[in-house]
């Protein structure tokens, strides 16, 4: 029995997985019990009722047939986000003078789960091959389409992420570091050509010696090189053709500490949270800290937070050990399974998961810029901890049935 | 089978298992490095130099009028804030007494703080006196967690009231607070009513923030890194309006003098710029120029004189006879009669088995003569030719039955009957002619605000153009120091010139030739022109009405004047609305003032000088 348990139960996906979530339980009910965000904890705790369900029938799902229904799923999933879109437009418009934010999150956190499949669905195809530049366009068109819809939103931290997902997807699918230079290029030039030439020079140059020490013939490489100009000289008309406030609120967007209601005030107070908290923490429920200023960040984006101070290094710690053995483990599953399909979406799972950790830590601690994206199973929010919850129960799923093929 | 053989490979695991573990170091890296090796450091800015944001108020736009005098001005009001967590309960005594608030109200207070931070600074009393604030000072060493913040109030240094044009603000209700907190905090006042609501964005400006230093015991002790993130508030935009507001206090003045309920509403007829909008009874805006004291608020609004209710915009009354120049307008329009055209007037008319009356016999007459002598049998018997389907469509034309456009606020767009409305109401069939006769003298169910009055009149005087109205003629951004310049739709009324011109020079016999109505308009060297109107009111006195415009010429101004329950328009309106002119054309009066009608009390006034 317990063989047999060991065989088909991926009890270290679903143990670290409820780990995580009991940090979070007791991450927001900390950073709500007193500040009249009542009814937050209990929320929270429906929701991952409800993403523990949600996480067994993805556990239990076929997986014939999970990718069968990948590209239909996929598909109707990009309708949503337009209709998201058209309808979140429509109101802002008609909403007089305050304007409307946040709306659309939702779906975006489910097109995470759809992307990842349709893609690994389409790697796993027989005929496909990444050394095909069709194909190649084919797989970073399945992920650039709902990028657009999301970032048109705009929801710039869903974006990043679903970037940072294609990547070490085409990796894992046999890409060569070429083809992985070649993207990286792309969208550093894309990006450095919003923050004035000399920035722009300098990446060229980098994406230029990228894409020399990669390359496997001049011809491709140059054309590559050529893709890579042509893009940031691109979006840098385009931005110079937009009206004074879209840029505005493009360069906000890439620069959320002139955000003047403090993005860099909050990464600061959650540095001196951490900080503070030392090596066993000042306890649960004492970080005056974390409640010392009330910021709605304080239980999504910035939760980490309150592991920092409360339970200090060591707590801390064991959380970030509790996600590396999550990633590392759903890196085994994807090389253990035998179905491609199971063994890209693994990957493709990983990836988000590890984006998210190391954006949203990392910005907790001051490494990275305030880009507002959540730390999965910990931060506030319901769409966010289903759909995260319901990516464990894949790699459950794929554990579960990795010797077929 | 193209199958990558690099698909999954042991090396490239390696690889994806080196990134993980790279992530996991960098980040328990700097965990240690804040954690273990800055703990010292940072777990005393913490402890004693935590920061905090100050939030400063930005100074709200100001408004001038159209010769450039301040209307609106800005003055600091003083906030008492108190940080719950750090207070002392045995405090609470001496600051209920220093505050002069029941210590109920000021525990209430403080509750409602710690819902919003235990940490941070809410205001617990605002817009204190200066003395009270002087004393709170003194006291501040014993007085924990008590500061102040300034803040800032309007003021009005203008002569007029102008409540409904300028608007007030409130505290921002829950609502509105769930809705828009990613600006707002509780306590924030916010434009509810005219221009204050209207150009809340603009007005408001963006508020600042200062970083501060606190120690442990929660006092300040320094700015934080010299102010270098500091984000300072940005003042907020001013508005120059097309009022003059000497002209509107002028216009005020009458109507109170005379007790009137009413309004008065003036307009220029060259692109619909508001020059004056009354409406009364009002109060004096200052008295919400801060806070509002709830108990002056409901007085406010269980007012039986309804002082809140803007009449300039919100009423809907039959515009008695004003309205014959829509029926003539349409009969000459299409071609139905002309100027030849004449009606034997016997002072009344028998129509089936009822007798309509007019006030005199007027003998033959023309349209013309009809609009100068305003002869009900003219019309009685013109809108039974024209019919109502035209009759309707005309009213359309001059922009009743729908909205201006203005840019104060709320307003209605009135009623104009039409067939479909008869059929509904009375049922198909159901209604005759007879209807219709009421109808032709502007009586009946014609709703009509005397803001489109005045639209109306300001076609008639530019020859037909309805320009939407607006009080704001730029916004003028103070840090870009670029004046905006704010745009207004116009449309024509598609009359021809020639019958417009008709329409004008009965107009003009109304107030300048012997047997007009309007004679009392008159301005003593000015051609003008006007109509006048009496609606019929089954509920008391009849509304006296005038509409009218100055010089004949070459229009400056076009009024519409509404006087509630206070008899012919003729004798009453007419009066107030050449006297207006007069004031704006030349600045001043050159007579003096007509004797005051008998005045009632008023109790508005009482009231206002109760609270202040």
């Amino acid at each position: 029995m317990t063989n047999y348990l060991k065989e088909y139960f991926d009890y270290k996906a679903f143990l670290l997985c409820l780990a995580l979530v009991a940090v979070g339980l007791l991450s927001v009910y900390s950073a709500t019990f007193d500040v009249g965000a009542a009814g937050a904890f209990e929320k929270q705790v429906v929701w991952a009722g409800v993403g523990l369900l949600s996480m067994l029938i993805a556990a239990l799902f076929p997986i014939r047939a999970l990718q069968r229904i990948a590209f239909p799923t996929y598909i109707v999933t990009l309708g949503i986000l337009l209709v998201v879109l058209v309808v979140g437009k429509t109101i802002s418009g008609s909403k007089s003078w305050f304007g409307v934010g946040g709306l659309g999150g939702q779906p975006s956190e489910f097109a995470k789960v759809a992307t990842i499949l349709a893609l690994a669905a389409f790697l796993a195809r027989t005929t496909t091959s990444l050394s095909n530049v069709k194909h190649l366009l084919i797989a970073i068109g399945i992920v650039v389409a709902p990028m657009i819809l999301i970032l048109a939103q705009p929801d710039l931290g869903t974006t990043v992420v679903f970037f940072a997902m294609l990547l070490p997807v085409l990796y894992w699918a046999g890409a060569s570091n070429f083809i992985l230079a070649a993207i990286i290029a792309a969208v550093l030039s894309a990006a450095a050509a919003l923050f004035g030439t000399l920035t722009f020079l300098i990446t060229l140059v980098i994406a230029g010696a990228l894409l020399y020490l990669t390359r496997q013939n001049r011809f491709a490489a140059a054309v590559a090189f050529a893709l890579t100009l042509a893009i940031g000289l691109s979006v840098q008309a385009v931005y110079e053709r937009l009206p004074a406030y879209q840029q505005k609120r493009i360069s906000s967007f890439l620069n959320p500490e002139l955000d003047p209601k403090g993005a860099g005030y909050n990464a600061l107070q959650s540095k001196v949270a951490i900080g503070s908290g030392g090596f066993f923490g000042k306890g649960y429920l004492q970080g005056t800290q974390t409640q010392l200023n009330f910021i709605p960040e304080q239980w999504t984006d910035f939760i980490f937070c309150v592991p920092g101070e409360e339970f200090g290094f060591l707590g801390a710690s064991i959380v970030l050990t509790l996600f590396a053995g999550l990633l590392l483990h759903g890196i085994k599953v994807a090389y253990l399974s035998k179905n491609r399909f199971a063994s890209a979406a693994a990957i493709g799972v990983t990836g988000i998961f590890a984006i998210h950790m190391l954006i949203n830590i990392g910005m907790s601690m001051g490494l990275l810029p305030v880009i507002g994206i959540p730390l999965p199973f910990v931060s506030y929010g319901g769409s966010a901890l289903i759909a995260n919850m319901v990516m464990v129960g894949l790699l459950m799923n794929f554990y579960a049935n990795r010797k077929e093929h | 089978m193209i199958y990558d053989e690099h698909f999954g490979s042991p090396q490239r695991r390696r690889v994806l298992t080196a990134a993980v573990l790279v992530i996991f170091g960098v980040l328990l890296l700097r965990l240690y490095q804040l954690q273990l090796l800055y703990h010292g450091e940072l777990d005393k800015k913490s402890e004693e130099n935590s920061v905090r944001a100050l939030i400063r108020e930005p100074i709200r736009g100001y408004m001038f009028d159209r010769n450039g005098e301040l209307v609106v001005d800005v003055g600091p009001a003083y906030a008492i804030t108190l940080i719950p967590f750090e207070f002392d309960k045995p405090g609470g005594g001496l600051l209920s007494s220093l505050l002069k608030m029941d210590s109920l109200t000021l525990e209430e207070r403080i509750a409602r703080g710690r819902i919003y931070s235990p940490f941070l600074p809410s205001r617990i009393k605002r817009d204190v006196d200066i003395r009270t604030l002087a004393t709170i000072e003194e006291y501040l060493p014993i007085l924990r967690g008590i500061s102040y913040e300034i803040e800032s109030k309007r003021v009005y240094p203008a002569r007029a009231f102008a409540t409904h044009l300028l608007g007030y603000r409130r505290e921002i209700s829950d609502a509105q607070l769930a809705q828009f907190s990613d600006y707002y905090r509780q306590g924030d006042l916010v434009g509810i009513a005219g221009l204050e609501a209207r150009y809340e964005p603009y007005l408001r400006g963006e508020k600042g923030y200062e970083f501060v230093s606190v120690n442990a015991r929660g006092q300040i002790i320094g700015s934080f890194e010299d102010g270098k993130r500091d984000v300072p508030a940005r003042e907020g935009c001013d508005l120059l309006l097309n009022v003059d507001i000497g002209l509107q206090a002028f216009a005020e003045s009458l109507m109170t003098r005379n007790a009137y309920t009413g309004a008065i509403v003036a307009l220029d007829p060259s692109d619909g710029g508001i020059l004056a909008l009354v409406s009364k009874p009002d109060f004096d805006p200052s008295i919400l120029s801060g806070v509002t004291p709830a108990e002056l608020w409901s007085q406010l609004q269980s007012d039986t004189a309804k002082p809140l209710f803007n009449r300039a915009t919100l009423t809907r009354y039959p515009p008695g006879s004003t309205f014959k120049m829509v029926l003539a307008a349409a009969a000459l329009q299409e071609g139905i009669i002309d100027e030849q055209y004449r009606i034997r007037c016997t002072g009344a008319y028998r129509f089936g088995d009822r007798t309509f009356k007019d006030l005199h016999v007027h003998g033959s007459v023309n349209i013309i003569e009809a609009i100068q002598k305003s002869c009900n049998v003219f019309f009685y018997q013109l809108i039974l030719k024209v019919g109502f389907e035209k009759w309707t469509e005309c009213g359309r034309r001059f922009g009743f039955g729908r909205i201006t456009g203005i840019d104060t606020g709320e307003e209605t767009a009135g009623l104009i009957p039409s067939t479909a409305y008869y059929d509904s109401r009375y049922g198909k069939g159901k209604w005759t002619q007879g209807n219709l006769l009421s109808l032709a003298i502007g009586q009946g169910e014609v709703g009509v605000s005397p803001l489109q009055m005045a639209r109306y009149a300001m076609a008639l005087a530019n020859g037909g153009t309805l320009h939407q109205p607006q009080a704001v003629r730029f916004i003028r951004n103070k840090r870009t120091n670029k004046l905006e310049e704010v745009s207004h739709d116009s449309s024509s009324v598609g009359i021809f010139p020639e019958v417009i011109a008709l329409l004008r020079e009965g107009m003009r016999r109304v107030v300048q030739e012997p047997g007009g109505t309007g004679g009392l308009a008159r301005i003593p060297g000015t051609i003008s022109a006007g109509k006048t109107g009496t609606a019929e009111n089954p509920h008391g006195e009849d509304h006296a009405w005038y509409v009218g415009f100055a010089p004949f010429d070459n229009p400056k101004i076009a009024i519409a004047v509404m006087l509630e329950n206070s008899g012919f328009g003729g004798s009453k309106a007419a009066p107030l609305a050449g006297l207006v002119m007069e004031k704006y054309l030349y600045g001043q009066l050159r007579r003096a003032l007509p004797r005051p009608a008998p005045t009632k009390p008023d109790a508005l006034k009482a009231i206002t000088q109760a609270v202040r």
